[in-house]
C-alpha cells in the first residue's frame, strides 16, 4: 500500500513539476538559512555553558546609589576576595580575576597573549581543564604560571611546554617564570579567554594595593556552597560592607544619595556566570537580555514560516485542480484516512528532500557564513541530543502542520461536491491570511533593514568631534618604555612633509586592532559635593594631533613645567564641576593633604567613548609616571597610504620585536559597532531571503490564479476588455494584500525599532519615510512578479482559453 | 457592403504537413443580412466565424471590414475594432459566474467608457426589452439554459453592434428555447437592421436567415 502510495506521490510531484521545484527551492533555502541562523543563535546561547559548575558560579558586583540613581561597579580591590571569604559564610571557592595582555619571552622570540591574572581557586571553580602538568594545582607557586597548548605552540613549538622558563614583562621589569601546567584550549564559547595564566600576585599593582580598599581593577568570582541562595547570600553580605565600605557608604549618604529599597547604600549582589555574556551594565541595574540571539532565531523562524506558508498555499490551490480526482477516489471507496496519508506522504516527500538539501547546503556554506556574520560557531555546537532532539521534533511539527493542513482539508471533500469541482471552504480567506503574513514579515524585515543601516550609516558619518580620518593610532605593545617609544617615533619621522604630529594617551578611540577597551573613572570631593570623572593620560600635542577643539584656555605645552600639575576638561566636565562662570580658576585636591591640581583648558566635547553612548565628563592629565598604552599620529591627507608605511617603518625601527597593529581611527569606530553591522547583515540578508521566498510564493500564487480564471479572462477579452485592465483586475487583489500588511506590520516595526533606536545615545531620527520605502518596495516586488505573468495571460489570446470549455 | 473576405487561407503545422483549417475562402457579407453557416462537425465553422470577429488570425488572404483592412491592422486597433462593432453569443453562454446578471450585461459598458448613468439606463432598458427584469439579481447558476443564453444575447446587443457572431447559440438548449433565440435574431435582425452572422446544425434554425454558407473540410462548397 505505502509503496504504492509513494508511486503516486512521486507522479503526482511529477506532474507539477513548476511547483514542486518552486517548493523544494524555496523550502531548500529556508532551511538553508534557517540552520545557520540557530547555529549562530545557539552558539550564542551556550556560552559560558561548558562549566561543570555553572549553576553555582556568580560573579560578584555591587550596586551603589548616587544622587542620580543607582550604579554598578563589578571592579573589587585586592583584599575583598580573601575577606569575604574569610567573613562571609558559604562561600565554597572564591577567586581574583585581572585580564590583560602580557609580553611574553622566550629566547629571541617575543609574543604579546592574552593574559589573566587568578587566584588558583578559579580552576577550582571554572572547567578549564589541565592537559598536562600539575591537574589540582595548576598554578603550584607564585612563580610558575599556565598556558593553553596553543601558546605552548606558538612559543616552544610543542604542545607539551611543561617545565620551561619564560620571561613576562611585568609593569616595567623582566621576570621569570617556569611553566607548570597546559590547558586545554578555551572554547570559542568562553567569556573568559586566554593563553597564558599568571599568579594573582603578580600583578605589578598587587604590592602597592594589598591593604588598599579603594583601588579596584579587577573581577571577583566565586562558587556557593551547596544549599546556599543568592538571596540569603547577599543578605548575609549586608554586614561586611557596612563594615569594609563605611567611609563610602557616609559620602554617598552626604551627597544626597538616596538608599535602595532596603534602605542600603552599597549592596553586594551575584550575576550568575552563565548570564555574563548578557548582561548589561548602562542603565545602572544589571539587565540580562539574551534579545540578539532570539532575534536571530525568531528571523530564523519567520524564513521557515514564509517558505511553509508558500507549500500550503500552492498545495491548497493544486488541490483544485485535483477534485475530479479526489471525488473519483471517494466513489471508488477510499475512506478519509487513506486520502489524507496519500496527500500527506507528497508532503513529506517534499520536506525530507528540502531538509536533506538544506543541511548539505548549510555545510556548504558554513566557512562564508561565519566570515559575514562574524562568527565562531560550529555545527559541532549544535551537536547536544536536547537540540537535536528538539530540531528534530520541530521539524516533524512544521512538516505535519504544513504538509498536513491541505491533505486534510482535500480529504475532507464532499464527494459529490468534488466531482462537480466545487470547492468552497474559504480557501482564498486562508490564502489572503498567509500572504498578507508573510508580506507583513518581509515589510518587518525591510524596515529594519533601512533602519539598521540608516543608524550604521548615522553612526559612521557623524562629527565625533575629533579627525577620524587622518590620525592613526598605535597601541604600543613592545618592550619599551611608552614615553621614550612616542618620542623616538617623532624623530624618525620628523623629516616626513607629510607627518604632522604626534602624540599618545593611556586610551583608544575606537576600537583597535587590539581589541582592548577600557574606563579609567575617579570620584573625588569638591566643594562638599562627590564628583565622577573619567580621567585620561596624555602626551603633549594632544589635541593638535587629534584636532580637538579648544574652548578655554590652553593645552598642555612644553613651555610649563608644571603642568603635571594641570588638568584639561570638557565641556561636560565644567558643568559636573558646576563651573560654567569661570571654569579656568577651578582648583581640585584630590587627596586631603596633597596639591591643588587646577584646569589650564577647556576642549569642546567629543565622542571618547563608543558612538552609542552619551558622552560623559572628562579630564585630562599629563602625568609621566602613569604609562602610555597608544600613540597617536596625524598625517596629511595627500598620500594617506604612503604616510601609513612611513609609520609601520618608523615602529619597525623603534620596536622591532613588536608587531606593527596601526590603524586609522575611522577603522576604529567602525570596529565599536561591529555587533550591529553583523546583524544589520543578518537582517538584510534575513529580509533579501524572506521577498526572494515571498516572491517564488506570489508567483505560484498568481500562476494559479491565472490558470483558474483563464475562461474569465477569456470572456472579458471577446467582451472588450483591454490588456491593461485585465493585468490591473488580477494583479490588484494581491496588491491590496500588501497594503493591508502595510498597516499590520509599520506600527508593530515602528514599535520595535523605535525600542531599539533607545539604546543609542545618539540615534538616526526615526522617519515615516523608512516605513514607507519598506511598503513600497515590498508593493514595487510584487507588482512585478505577480505582473510578469498577469500581463501575459491578459495578452493571451482568448479563442484559446475559451476553447478549454 | 459590411465586410468582405478575399481568398482566406488558414492552416496549422503538423507533423510537417500543413493542414487547412480554411481554404481559399471568398465572401461578401452586406450590412443587414442574416446568415447560416451549416457544415459537418469540424468542416471549420468555429474557425471562419473567430477569424470573422477577430478572435483568430489566419494566414494569407485580405480581409476587409467596414473600409478597414483587418490583415493590416494591430492587435489592438482590431481589438477596437471588433469592441465597437461585433457582439460574440456563445454556444455555452460564458457568462462571468461571480456576476449577476445585471453585472454580466454591464460589463461590456464598462470596458467602452460609458458613464454611470448611461449604463444604467441601458442595462435597464436591455433588461426591459428581453423580459428579464425579476431575473435581474440572480446568478447565472441560478438561471436556466434558455434564460443564460438570453442574457448572452443581451450582453452581445448592449452596446449596439452592427454584427453579431453566434456560434451554435442554440446547441445546448431545447426546441422551444431555441426557436425563441431564433425569433429573438430575427427580430433584432428585420426590426434593428442588426447583420448576423450564426452556426447552426439545424436545417430549421438555418431557415431563419436569408442566406446559407456550407462549408467542408475548410472549403467553401
Ligand atoms: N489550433 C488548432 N490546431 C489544429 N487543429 C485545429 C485547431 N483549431 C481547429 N482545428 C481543427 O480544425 C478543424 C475545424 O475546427 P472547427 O472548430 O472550426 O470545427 P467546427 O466546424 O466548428 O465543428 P463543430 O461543428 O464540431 O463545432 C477541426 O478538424 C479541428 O480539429
Ligand atoms: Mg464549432
Amino acid at each position: 500500500m505505502i509503496k504504492n502510495y509513494l508511486k503516486i506521490a512521486w507522479r503526482n510531484l511529477i506532474k507539477n513539476k513548476v511547483f514542486t521545484t518552486a517548493n523544494i527551492v524555496g523550502l531548500t533555502l529556508a532551511f538553508t538559512v534557517a540552520i545557520l541562523l540557530a547555529m549562530n543563535a545557539l552558539f550564542e546561547l551556550s556560552y559560558d555553558q561548558f562549566h561543570k559548575n555553572k549553576d553555582s558560579i556568580y560573579q560578584v558586583y555591587a550596586s551603589a546609589q548616587t544622587p542620580k540613581g543607582s550604579e554598578i561597579a563589578l571592579s573589587k580591590s585586592v583584599p575583598f576576595a580573601p575577606a569575604l571569604k574569610e567573613e562571609v559564610p558559604g562561600i565554597k571557592n572564591i577567586a581574583r580575576a585581572l585580564s590583560t595582555n602580557v609580553l611574553v619571552i622566550y629566547k629571541d622570540k617575543e609574543l604579546n597573549l592574552d593574559a589573566e591574572y587568578l587566584d588558583v581557586d578559579y580552576f577550582s571553580i571554572f572547567s578549564f581543564p589541565v592537559v598536562f602538568g600539575n591537574t589540582s594545582k595548576p598554578l603550584q607557586d607564585r612563580n610558575s604560571i599556565a598556558i593553553t597548548e596553543k601558546a605552548s605552540n606558538k612559543l616552544f613549538g610543542t604542545k607539551d611546554g611543561i617545565g620551561k622558563t619564560v620571561r613576562l614583562k611585568i609593569g616595567k621589569e623582566e621576570k621569570p617564570f617556569s611553566v607548570s601546567a597546559i590547558l586545554k584550549d578555551i572554547p570559542n564559547n568562553s567569556s573568559a579567554n586566554f593563553d597564558i595564566a599568571i599568579p594573582f600576585e603578580n600583578h605589578r599593582e598587587y604590592d602597592e594595593n594589598k591593604d588598599d580598599w579603594d583601588s579596584r581593577n579587577h573581577s571577583v568570582f566565586l562558587q556557593l556552597e551547596q544549599g546556599v541562595s543568592v538571596e540569603q547570600f547577599e543578605e548575609s553580605t549586608v554586614e561586611f560592607s557596612k563594615l569594609h565600605f563605611r567611609e563610602e557608604i557616609e559620602s554617598r549618604e552626604r551627597d544626597g544619595a538616596l538608599p535602595d529599597v532596603n534602605g542600603r547604600y552599597v549592596q553586594l549582589s551575584l550575576l550568575s556566570s552563565s548570564d555574563r555574556r548578557f548582561a548589561s551594565f548602562a542603565t545602572g541595574v544589571v539587565r540580562v537580555q539574551r534579545i540578539f540571539p532570539y532575534m536571530i532565531l525568531g528571523i530564523a523562524f519567520l524564513i521557515i514560516f514564509i517558505a511553509c506558508a508558500n507549500f500550503i498555499n500552492m498545495n491548497i490551490a493544486l488541490g483544485e485542480k485535483r477534485l475530479k480526482e479526489i471525488g473519483m477516489r471517494k466513489t471508488l471507496g477510499a475512506i478519509k484516512g487513506q486520502l489524507f496519508v496519500q496527500f500527506w506522504l507528497e508532503s513529506l516527500l517534499v520536506f525530507m528532500l528540502s531538509i536533506i538539501l538544506g543541511f548539505i547546503l548549510s555545510n556548504l556554506l558554513l566557512e562564508p557564513f561565519k566570515t559575514l556574520f562574524n562568527s565562531e560557531a560550529t555545527l559541532a555546537n549544535l551537536m547536544s541530543p536536547t537540540i537535536l532532539l528538539g530540531f528534530l521534533l520541530g521539524i516533524l511539527a512544521i512538516t505535519f502542520i504544513a504538509g498536513g493542513y491541505p491533505a486534510l482539508l482535500l480529504s475532507r471533500l464532499n464527494t459529490l461536491n468534488a466531482l462537480k469541482g466545487k470547492w468552497e471552504m474559504g480557501k482564498n480567506g486562508l490564502r489572503n491570511v498567509l500572504i498578507v503574513v508573510q508580506f507583513v514579515i518581509a515589510i518587518i524585515l525591510i524596515s529594519g533593514t533601512l533602519v539598521f543601516q540608516g543608524q550604521i550609516q548615522f553612526m559612521r558619518n557623524k562629527n565625533l568631534g575629533y579627525n577620524k580620518e587622518q590620525v592613526v593610532s598605535i597601541p604600543l605593545n613592545g618592550k619599551k618604555d611608552s614615553y621614550r617609544v612616542i618620542e623616538l617615533l617623532r624623530n624618525e619621522l620628523q623629516g616626513n612633509r607629510d607627518i604632522l604630529s604626534v602624540s599618545g594617551a593611556d586610551n583608544n578611540l575606537g576600537r583597535g586592532r587590539d581589541g582592548s577597551a577600557s574606563t579609567s573613572v575617579m570620584g573625588f570631593d569638591y566643594k562638599g559635593r562627590g564628583l565622577r570623572t573619567n580621567v585620561q593620560t596624555v602626551d603633549y600635542d594632544f589635541a593638535k594631533t587629534l584636532d580637538l577643539q579648544l574652548v578655554a584656555g590652553r593645552m598642555f605645552s612644553r613651555e610649563y613645567s608644571a603642568d603635571s600639575l594641570s588638568m584639561v576638561i570638557n565641556e561636560a566636565m565644567v558643568k559636573e564641576f558646576n563651573e560654567t562662570e569661570n571654569p579656568l580658576a577651578t582648583r581640585v585636591y584630590f587627596n586631603e593633604d596633597s596639591v591643588a591640581y587646577s584646569v589650564i583648558g577647556v576642549i569642546k566635547d567629543y565622542n571618547f567613548k563608543d558612538v552609542s553612548r552619551k558622552i560623559e565628563p572628562l579630564t585630562l592629565f599629563l602625568d609621566r609616571n602613569y604609562d602610555l598604552y597608544y600613540a597617536y599620529i596625524k598625517v596629511a591627507p595627500t598620500n594617506i597610504t604612503e604616510s601609513y608605511e612611513a609609520i609601520k617603518r618608523a615602529w619597525q625601527t623603534v620596536e622591532p620585536n613588536a608587531e606593527f597593529i596601526g590603524s586609522f581611527l575611522d577603522e576604529n569606530v567602525d570596529r565599536t559597532f561591529r555587533r550591529e553591522k553583523t546583524m544589520a547583515t543578518i537582517i538584510t540578508s534575513g529580509s533579501i531571503l524572506g521577498i526572494v521566498l515571498s516572491c517564488i510564493g506570489l508567483f505560484a500564487m498568481s500562476l494559479l490564479v491565472v490558470a483558474q480564471r483563464t475562461k474569465e479572462i477569456g470572456i472579458r477579452k471577446v467582451i472588450g476588455a483591454s490588456v491593461s485592465s485585465i493585468t490591473l483586475l488580477l494583479t490588484k487583489d494581491f496588491l491590496k494584500l500588501v497594503g493591508v500588511a502595510f498597516v499590520v506590520g509599520t506600527p508593530i516595526a515602528w514599535y520595535a525599532l523605535d525600542r531599539w533606536l533607545q539604546e543609542y545615545a545618539f540615534h538616526v531620527p526615526l522617519s515615516m519615510w523608512f516605513f514607507i520605502g519598506a511598503g513600497f518596495l515590498a508593493a514595487l516586488i510584487a507588482l512585478i512578479t505577480v505582473g510578469t505573468r498577469t500581463i501575459k495571460a491578459a495578452a493571451a489570446n482568448p479563442v484559446k482559453s475559451l476553447r478549454t470549455e | 457592403m459590411l465586410l468582405q473576405l478575399k481568398n482566406i487561407f488558414k492552416w496549422v503545422n503538423s507533423g510537417g504537413q500543413r493542414v487547412f483549417l480554411l481554404k481559399d475562402i471568398n465572401l461578401e457579407i452586406n450590412e443587414g443580412e442574416f446568415i447560416s453557416v451549416m457544415g459537418p462537425s469540424g468542416s471549420g465553422k468555429s474557425t471562419l466565424l473567430n477569424v470573422i470577429g477577430m478572435l483568430d488570425t489566419f494566414d494569407e488572404g485580405e480581409y476587409n471590414f467596414l473600409d478597414e483592412s483587418v490583415h493590416n491592422l494591430k492587435e489592438k486597433h482590431r481589438s477596437n475594432l471588433y469592441k465597437e462593432y461585433i457582439g460574440f453569443v456563445f454556444q455555452s453562454y460564458h457568462l462571468l459566474d461571480d456576476l449577476t446578471v445585471q453585472e454580466n450585461l454591464e460589463m461590456p459598458l464598462l470596458y467602452k467608457k460609458f458613464k454611470g448613468s448611461e449604463r444604467k439606463a441601458m442595462v435597464a432598458d436591455m433588461l426591459d426589452r428581453f423580459n428579464i427584469v425579476g431575473k435581474k439579481d440572480l446568478f447565472p447558476s441560478q438561471l436556466s439554459g434558455g434564460q443564460q443564453q438570453l442574457v448572452g444575447v443581451a450582453r452581445a446587443l448592449i452596446a449596439n453592434p452592427k454584427l453579431i457572431l453566434a456560434d451554435e447559440p442554440t446547441g445546448n438548449l431545447n426546441s422551444q428555447q431555441s426557436e425563441e433565440i431564433m425569433e429573438l435574431f430575427k427580430k433584432l435582425n428585420e426590426e434593428d437592421g442588426v447583420t448576423i452572422i450564426q452556426v447552426t446544425h439545424s436545417e430549421k434554425n438555418a431557415a431563419y436567415g436569408s442566406r446559407i454558407i456550407n462549408l467542408l473540410d475548410g472549403r467553401k462548397v
